[in-house]
């Protein structure tokens, strides 16, 4: 006991009386010890604070969840031949029951009727998306879509984009130029899905950035949704944003529109590389015979990816024009640029192969590598 | 003399006093920065869903390069985890350096391997391939296994980079457990950032005690025995506090060698690992900075503190110590390698601030504390001491670092709370107590003793014996910021 | 009576299936995750087996692979959910043996069309 009392008067002692007789450093050192003691202690209890929160957070929403997931589940058991107003009026009552104004239950509820719109199609669909607008969820949809934090324009958005609440189009597509570049995407991707006459109408106007990701969230859209009517997207390609250009080039590629061909031989001579190649590709996926001359017009100014998606197309064409051309490729000084032209040559079903053996007759043995390379099926080239 | 001994006592403590309040002030600093970081990684990635990656042909490619080295006990099983991630476009090679016992051969006969006539372009030098094998059944098509003569860790990794044929490649110690998006994860950043993206790397974890089940992890636990239960402390620190800082920064200098993942054509054009050091890691990311500020390219190296890959800690001391004595020669190494950079402006936040924290913060600072106890020994004796003073200024660095540290498991409890069982909590925080005391010491110890053996003539240790990397390899991850303090 | 497992890891949709076939009036054993329904497809057999493709620590993909590799099981239906429409998943898990593919959203009508239709077929 005593040796306690004794450490207490000590640090009592130095911390009151004795501190300003330290020199500085030490005195400061005194001070960073206590602040750091109470630091600790605080971070302590505040962690131990919030497990305690959660705990009970947790417990509520598994509460609440379990009830709601049942009321929910009882949809299932529907015909496609009950009526609809039917099956509202059996539901409408039991929800507007629940205690809404909790966040926790307003969260739930929320996040359950999406999950379901989401993943069932018919009947379900057609009734939850009346009771959400009969509990008002619509509404609260679009306080989220006007709130000032982003984090909460994205959620109303979501909502509304999932729910397919069309009249938020006009809305939402003042978000699809904003600086914040989550929140450009989403509401990129829900204008799409909701507005009636032209859901391409954010592309005009596009001045940020559409990054790579956006795109492939874009495309996955665009590509999936079967109600969609698909543009020409050749309308876009002189769009001075080359992002907007990139996604179009990648929706003509994945929708083979052949009508935009003329527009993509045009982008050969496009200052972004990136640009450039996608069109290369397009051109021997589309295999447009008549931009061979062109590619090869431009190939020996082209950085090697460039070259090397050139021979690729070649390849795809494969109108024997330019077999000379591929042949001759092998003295090249870049294994990488031998190989492509190598399977480029393979790539004609008549006599590719037939020629890719002629050539190993007479060639170095570190091109006969090569070409047994790619002879061999069971490397994916 | 006495008097001289007064006065060098008193600038003694000054300096010690001086030198804390420098190295806790960048910690403060360092912890500020990842915690906003942190808050704006958290907020962004919980509005992604990564299916979208996952299914769409757009997303990058990748080729998984595992060197594997006598793991015939566990190389099947490593193989199927990987081959079972989430993401659609990629390969897995596995090479295989000259393992002596029956690595290949299991691989041969489980995954009944053929050799394929590949034309091998040694865009990047490393020993002789034997041969690349793919699986004749379809369902394993994903896999190749390249089989070389022994070259060591980053020989075989410049072999697997020679065999790949996608554009980004995941370079990973094959025995650790890799979580199923973790390329989803990995791969984003490349679509996002507005520069291009030259590597990502991924948080290293700690697997003792955990429950795995079919190479995945089933269940995360605190490590039973104490050694590792430190490196759990230290780990969080230094990743989700160090890296996260650098990050923000811009001036992140390592990617775990258990996890990174890399623009294949930059490697290519660096000349890929570098086999002169056993700091492979850290000097592959130096040497791809460096060249992205001489071609004058404005990139980022990203890291995603998301929890993907987790590894067995060394949990005996005489292989941690090994371990760490390796680190510290690899610090020295690639320091040295790169001395050109030392408060080089041409080199932007890599040659001002990265570079000279590594120096003074990872290389300088064990030395400099072993020589601050040694002097303080000294005086002791002399009998030259002011105890009330030393022990304040020694309290001091204790309750800082344990505030530190305390900081680093908020962080963990309000990002991804891995560790959720009753008494975990109280665990760590007994952890953070002990190790000033306990491990602290001994991580200087192991520093001053990779820097004996590296300037001291044994420096070939190590690679005189074998090129294996199996024994130090476990968890061949440097998470070394933080550690000392 | 008909036995049926279904296994997803999203409980809201484990619990409208579940609802769903036993209104039907199936048999219906759930799993949550892709473990469960391993250990569940080992220790049992089932009339047909719904199985979700993207599941925690075991995959629907290694549930039909297990059951398809099977002498006895084998000729238990398996339709697999899938919220990806990838081709090579698709191509991977034909190639695996499994009898049908079911795409979200779907319609649950079609659904319970479709098992009866499977569940028949197995009986004769």
């Amino acid at each position: 006991m005593n040796f306690f009392q004794t450490i207490f008067n000590y640090i009592r002692e130095t911390y009151t009386d004795r501190l300003f007789y330290f020199p500085s450093n030490i005195r400061i050192s005194l001070l960073i010890i206590l602040f750091c003691v109470i630091a600790v202690l605080e971070l302590y209890l505040y962690i131990s604070f919030r497990r305690a929160q959660q705990i009970k957070k947790k417990r509520d929403e598994a509460k609440w969840k379990e009830y709601i997931d049942n009321m929910l589940a009882n949809l299932v058991i529907f015909d496609e031949s009950d009526s609809t107003e039917e099956i509202v009026d059996h539901f409408y009552p039991k929800m507007s029951k629940l205690p809404l104004r909790n966040p926790i239950v307003n969260q739930v509820l929320t996040a359950e009727i999406l999950t379901y719109h989401k993943n069932f199609t018919g009947k379900i669909q057609e009734v939850l998306s009346i009771l959400y607008r009969r509990l008002n969820l619509d509404k609260q949809s679009k306080k989220k879509i006007n709130n000032k934090n982003w984090e909460v324009k994205i959620e109303g958005i979501r909502e509304a984009n999932e729910m397919r609440i069309k009249e938020m189009a006009g809305e939402i597509i003042k978000y699809t130029d904003d600086e914040n570049g989550l929140l450009r995407m989403e509401a990129q991707a829900a204008y799409i899905k909701l507005s009636e006459q032209y859901p391409f109408r954010f592309l005009d106007r596009a001045q940020e950035r559409i990054l790579d990701w956006h795109q492939v969230v874009l495309f996955e859209i665009i590509t999936k949704n079967k109600q969609l009517v698909i543009p020409s997207f050749s309308h876009w390609l002189r769009s001075p944003n080359d992002t907007v250009v990139m996604l179009c080039l990648k929706l003509i590629d994945h929708f083979m529109q052949f009508d935009a061909s003329q527009e993509v031989q045009r982008l050969l001579k496009h200052h972004n590389p990136k640009v450039v190649k996608k069109s290369v590709e397009i051109i021997g996926k589309l295999e447009l015979a008549d931009a061979e001359k062109h590619m090869f017009e431009v190939y020996f100014d082209q950085p090697e990816e460039i070259k090397l998606e050139i021979l690729n197309s070649l390849g795809k064409i494969s109108s024997g024009n330019y077999n000379e051309f591929l042949s001759s490729r092998i003295y090249s000084s870049d294994p990488k640029i031998k190989k492509e032209a190598l399977y480029a040559i393979k790539r004609n079903p008549a006599y590719g192969e037939a020629k890719l053996r002629e050539i190993y007759k007479q060639t170095t043995l570190e091109n006969q590598a090569l070409i047994k390379h790619v002879l061999d099926h069971r490397i994916k080239q | 003399m006495r008097e001289f001994l007064a006065t060098f006592e008193t600038f003694f403590n000054n300096g010690i006093f001086y030198y804390a309040m420098f190295v806790m002030g960048s910690y403060v600093v360092l912890t500020l920065l990842s915690a906003i970081e942190m808050n704006g990684y958290m907020k962004k990635n919980s509005y992604v869903n990564y299916r979208e990656i996952l299914v769409s042909p757009l997303a990058p490619s990748v080729s998984i390069l595992a060197p594997a080295y006598n793991e015939e006990a566990t190389i099947i099983e490593n193989i199927r985890s990987l081959l079972s991630l989430h993401y659609g476009n990629y390969e897995v090679i596995i090479i295989n350096d000259g393992s002596k016992d029956n690595t290949f051969q299991r691989m041969f006969d489980y995954y009944q391997l053929e050799k394929v006539d590949f034309a091998v372009n040694y865009q990047i030098q490393c020993n002789e391939i034997r041969g690349v094998y793919k699986s004749k059944l379809p369902s394993f098509s994903k896999l190749t296994v390249v089989d070389k003569v022994n070259g060591g860790k980053s020989d075989a990794l410049n072999a697997g980079i020679n065999v790949a044929g996608k554009d980004l490649i995941l370079c990973i110690d094959v025995d650790c457990i890799v979580q199923e998006d973790a390329l989803l994860k990995l791969a984003k950043p490349y679509l996002e950032e507005k520069y291009q993206v030259i590597a990502t790397g991924g948080v290293v974890r700690i697997a003792n005690s955990c429950k795995v089940e079919d190479g995945k992890l089933v269940e995360v636990n605190m490590p039973k025995n104490l050694w590792p239960r430190f490196q759990v402390l230290e780990y969080i620190r230094a990743f989700l506090m160090g890296r996260m800082a650098w990050s923000r920064l811009n001036g992140l200098l390592i990617i775990s060698g258990a996890m990174g993942l890399f623009d294949k054509n930059i490697v290519i054009k660096v000349g890929g690992y570098d086999d002169s050091t056993v700091g492979e890691d850290m000097e592959l990311v130096v040497r791809m900075r460096r060249y992205m500020y001489e071609q004058d390219r404005r990139f980022k190296v990203v890291y995603i503190p998301d929890p993907l890959c987790w590894t067995e800690a060394p949990g005996d001391l005489q292989i941690l110590g090994r371990q760490r004595n390796r680190w510290t020669r690899g610090t020295i190494e690639t320091l040295w390698m790169h001395k050109d950079l030392f408060f080089n402006p041409r080199y932007g936040i890599l040659g001002m601030l990265s570079y000279p924290y590594w120096f003074f913060f990872e290389w300088l600072a064990p030395i400099i504390e072993f020589l601050g106890i040694s002097i303080f020994i000294l005086l002791a004796l002399m009998g030259n001491i002011n105890w009330e003073f030393s022990l304040i200024l020694i309290s001091m660095v204790y309750f800082f670092s344990l505030a530190l540290s305390t900081i680093a498991i908020l962080f963990e409890e309000m990002s991804y709370q891995q560790y959720t069982k009753g008494g975990d909590l109280v665990k760590l925080l007994l952890a953070a107590f002990l190790e000033p005391i306990l491990y602290h010491p001994l991580t200087v110890y192991w520093s001053i003793k990779g820097n004996i053996h590296k300037f001291i003539g044994k420096n070939n240790w190590g690679a005189m014996t074998r090129k294996g990397f199996k024994e130090e390899k476990k968890t061949e991850e440097v998470p070394q910021q933080t550690t000392t303090i | 009576m008909s036995k049926i497992l279904i296994a997803e890891d999203e409980v809201l949709m484990l619990k409208a299936l579940e609802f769903k076939l036993k209104k039907d009036g199936y048999q219906v054993d759930v799993a949550a995750d892709g473990r469960q329904a391993m250990e569940k497809v080992k220790s049992n057999t089932y009339d047909l087996i719904l199985t979700d493709i993207m599941m925690p620590f075991v995959g629907g993909m290694e549930i039909l692979s297990y059951i398809k590799n099977d002498p006895i099981k084998k000729s238990t239906p398996v339709l697999l959910i899938s919220a990806v429409g990838l081709e090579n998943v698709v191509l991977e898990g034909f190639h695996l043996g499994a009898d049908d593919f079911i795409y979200k959203p779907f319609n649950l009508n079609e659904l319970s069309v479709r098992i009866k239709r499977y569940i028949k077929q197995n009986v004769f």
